[in-house]
């Protein structure tokens, strides 16, 4: 089970859900109908003239009565499912918001927020996704994180106050490994789904109970032989409406329940993959049971995202049927077998220092533990040339640690700039500047009339810097920028956005680099700024997508090799993955503007087929048994557009793995 | 009702937004009278006639700290946000004089301290500006929302208030920091 699967998987489970909800939706219009009629015919008879008939009396079958329910109901039921799912994907930030979340600053001075950065900063570069921006409750004092967002362009992370000050860097480590492989298994989508769908049933249950509460006025409104059949109609529909409404939401609290702790299970076992250190996530685990705050959450809001936490945001009280987490001590079992259901009492703050910071920097790799009994479903992943596939959303501690090394290895004064939104741009506008001298004046020189005077000096001292940043460091330099940038305002955006265009303008070419810097950018912050909504999936075949699919690979097989021949050998290759056949285009047909129209139609592909694509283009780059830096940044610019987040590729030295390569 | 709730939510969001916004600015304001009595201890070397001005310097940092700290703990409401923008505005004027001032004292312009401290207080009180204009831009779209229709009857019934701007009040004859990069 590797990351597309699970986005699939929660996909598909979401699909399954919505068929379980139309069918709960069906029940609740004939109970609905049910009651009417009752209502009409029983109750009803009350208010008739003696004599007269009641037309409803006969017949349980009333066709335009069931009309008219049916189509009330319905229409209440998707109307508020419709406003609640819009209401909710305002984003990760509204979630962060809505719960009194206070952003940390990246230039924090606090030791233990600074702790918490690094970890985030740390985990989204060696999983390839943007650096979320991380908000703390201060008001919460219990052990809890959650993670919210549509997608992982537009994720942020949220801790409690508990969270900084309890856990050590292991624990901490463990904790947002959970939250990132939330993010990345596509559960933030199914929650939103979730919320949306019982909002719907909900809203029948508080229309019977404001029918309820409305009774006493219309009684006294009215006086005369007819109220007292008045009361018993809307007492019978008042509290049919309520009790239909109750039944079906103790369902679909009963199915988002069950589901939400499978997700829970999942995510831990990820974390464990992730870090590969079981003690981290146990530990945090431990110590929420061994406080007497637990991890509840005092928000009144914490109902509307009870399953994005990392654990049960009601403490440890409730029923086990309704409970959005599995019990602690089950979690920990799964996590570390050796538990013996005794939770540490008297859990103390762990004390940051500046050394202790300095320290974990230069922390050797922990010896990862074995471990296999708790994914029983794991598949081995296909063949990947690169090894990138079966990294993807689940990069390992490796991973984690070559991260830190690239962050360690960038000059600090950009790391500072990179960190704040004054400097993020200049560090992007500098990134952007080409290395020949004439080019670099020509764009600073279109950059100049546009920005502050400081903001293009900033630029200007920070170019120079670029120029010793390796080659790897490049990209995951940009990721750590997304904090920042997301604090300008909407205006400023949309200032900064334009300036990026002038500077690739300014050379008159638009390089690769430039290109997969402007993709990276604006397919994570335009969301974020509302500009435009999260990619869709249109495409569900491969066939449809075969066009783009040969147009991109004939790019990445005349990036990696000049020889026609050996052209042809990487394009066979990549479509040989996906089991098709193509003639590969000529270098003329290959140009950045149409690789761009072709990737823009695979990023409306489903998780499935996204897979098969990026499959196929690592076997491309990797026909030849090396990868060129040109081929990772078009590898980079291939997952940027289709909102994949891949690992850094640590190039590797010639790879034994394909064989049968001259 | 669910409207009702909606609108609440929204304008919590918004409120929490403006405040994070001005987070921004509190940090690089703290950064600004962090360096200042740094650049006085360096310039009280060379300008020993000069007395007063260095100490108008000092006071009006602390007057602004004490605004800003008062700004910090309850972000847009119209006092503190007024006495943090004239108690900011005052700061410049005295740090203006103070640069004009240390024209006369060519050693004092020549020191590597002073060029390094002059140039780090011009690029935070750039990126103090940068910050004010996303807080401004936020609490513009937050009165925005307060003021519409029909969630002005919100905002009277939960305490919504309106959030002031950002302004430093420019301080008479106010002369910029001159900033020379060499």
């Amino acid at each position: 089970m590797d990351f597309f699967e699970q986005q699939d998987l929660a996909r598909r489970r979401t699909g399954r859900l919505v068929w379980y909800f139309a069918l709960a939706v069906v029940g609740i219009v004939v109970a609905v109908y049910l009651v009417a009629w009752f209502a009409l015919a029983m109750v009803g008879g009350y208010a008739q003239e003696p004599g007269a008939v009641n037309p409803y009396a006969d017949s349980p079958w009333q066709p335009e009565l069931f009309l008219m329910v049916a189509l009330g109901t319905l229409g209440v039921i998707l109307l508020s499912s419709l406003y609640k799912t819009v209401q909710l994907s305002a984003g990760g930030e509204a979630v962060a918001l809505m719960m009194g979340g206070r952003l940390i600053d990246s230039m924090t001075s606090d030791l233990t927020e600074r702790r918490l950065l690094n970890v985030v900063e740390e985990m989204a570069l060696a999983s390839g996704t943007p650096v979320p921006p991380v908000y703390v409750m201060d008001q919460e004092p219990s052990i809890n994180a959650f993670a919210a967002g549509r997608e992982p362009s537009d994720a942020v992370i949220g801790v409690s106050r508990g969270c900084l000050e309890y856990l050590d860097r292991d624990e901490l480590q463990g904790v947002m490994a959970h939250e990132f492989s939330h993010i990345l298994n596509g559960d933030m989508r199914l929650n939103l789904r979730l919320i949306g769908i019982l909002h719907g049933i909900l809203v029948l249950a508080i229309i019977g109970w404001f029918v309820l509460r409305s009774m006493p006025f219309s009684g006294r409104s009215r006086g005369g032989k007819n109220s007292g059949g008045a009361i018993a109609v809307i007492l019978v529909v008042g509290v049919g409406l309520l009790v239909v409404g109750s039944i079906g939401l103790l369902f679909g609290k009963l199915i988002k329940s069950a589901v939400s702790r499978q997700r829970e299970y999942l995510a831990d076992a990820s974390a464990v993959q992730f870090t590969r250190l079981p003690d981290g996530i146990a530990g945090a685990l431990k110590k929420i049971g061994g406080r007497p705050e637990t991890s509840k959450i005092e928000s009144p809001h914490a109902e509307e995202i009870s399953h994005m936490f990392f654990s049960s945001a009601f403490g440890s009280f409730g029923s086990q049927l309704f409970a959005t987490h599995p019990p602690l001590a089950d979690r920990i079992k799964r996590i570390d077998p050796s538990f013996q259901g005794e939770f540490p009492a008297g859990v103390k703050p762990v004390e940051v220092t500046a050394a202790s910071l300095e320290a974990e920097k230069k922390a050797k790799p922990k010896p990862g533990r074995p471990f296999g009994a708790m994914l029983p479903h794991r598949a081995a992943t296909p063949i990947d040339p690169t090894g990138v596939l079966g990294q993807v959303g689940m990069p390992g501690m490796d991973k984690i640690l070559y991260a830190a090394m690239l962050l360690e290895s960038m000059p600090q004064s950009l790391r500072d700039a990179a960190h704040e939104p004054y400097g993020a741009r200049a560090v992007i506008y500098a990134l952007l500047l080409d290395r020949d001298p004439a080019m670099r004046t020509r764009q600073l020189e279109a950059l100049r009339p546009k920005t502050e005077e400081l903001s293009y000096r900033e630029t200007e001292r920070l170019a120079p810097l670029m120029d010793q940043l390796s080659g790897p460091a490049r990209l995951p330099l940009v990721e750590t920028t997304f904090p920042a940038l997301k604090k300008l305002s909407l205006e400023q955006y949309r200032r900064f956005r334009e300036n990026v265009e002038r500077v690739i303008r300014a050379d008159d070419k638009v390089d690769l680099l430039e290109y997969t810097v402007h993709t990276m950018l604006l397919r994570n912050l335009d969301v974020h700024f509302g500009l435009a909504k999260p990619t869709a999936v249109r495409h569900q075949r491969l066939d449809e997508l075969l066009p783009s699919l040969i147009r991109v690979l004939s790019t990445l097989a005349h990036g990696g090799q000049s020889d026609e021949a050996e052209v042809r050998f990487a394009f066979d290759k990549g479509m040989s993955q996906v089991e098709r056949t193509g003639s590969v285009l000529g270098k003329a047909d290959c140009s950045l503007a149409r690789l761009d129209a072709a990737l823009k139609t695979l990023a409306e592909a489903s998780p499935t087929l996204k897979r098969q694509i990026l499959g196929a283009c690592a076997a491309c780059v990797a026909a030849d048994g090396k990868v060129t830096p040109r081929e990772t940044e078009l590898l980079h610019a291939v997952a940027a557009n289709l909102g994949v987040p891949i690992p850094p590729i640590v190039t590797p030295a010639p790879a034994p793995a394909v064989p049968g390569v001259s | 009702m669910r409207t009702g709730n909606g609108i609440y939510n929204k304008l919590v969001a918004l409120r929490n937004r403006f405040k994070n916004a001005f987070s921004q600015i509190d940090v690089q304001l703290k950064r600004r009278y962090d360096l200042i009595p740094n650049l006085v201890e360096v310039a009280k070397g060379y300008m020993k006639h000069e007395r007063e001005t260095l100490e108008a310097v000092i006071q009006a940092r602390n007057q602004a700290a004490n605004a800003g700290q008062r700004a910090a703990a309850n972000p847009g409401d119209p006092t503190t946000m007024k006495s943090l923008g004239s108690a900011e505005g005052q700061l410049t004027g005295a740090l203006g004089r103070l640069f004009a001032l240390s024209e006369n004292y060519p050693d004092l312009k020549a020191n590597q301290n002073m060029l390094s401290l002059q140039e780090e207080l011009s690029s935070t009180e750039n990126k103090v500006a940068f910050a004010r204009q996303a807080y401004n831009d936020s609490v513009m779209t937050y009165n925005t929302a307060r003021e519409t229709f029909p969630n002005v009857i919100f905002a009277g019934m939960f305490n919504f208030h309106p959030a002031d701007l950002f302004e430093v009040e420019e301080a008479q004859q106010r002369e910029a920091p001159k900033v020379s990069f060499g």
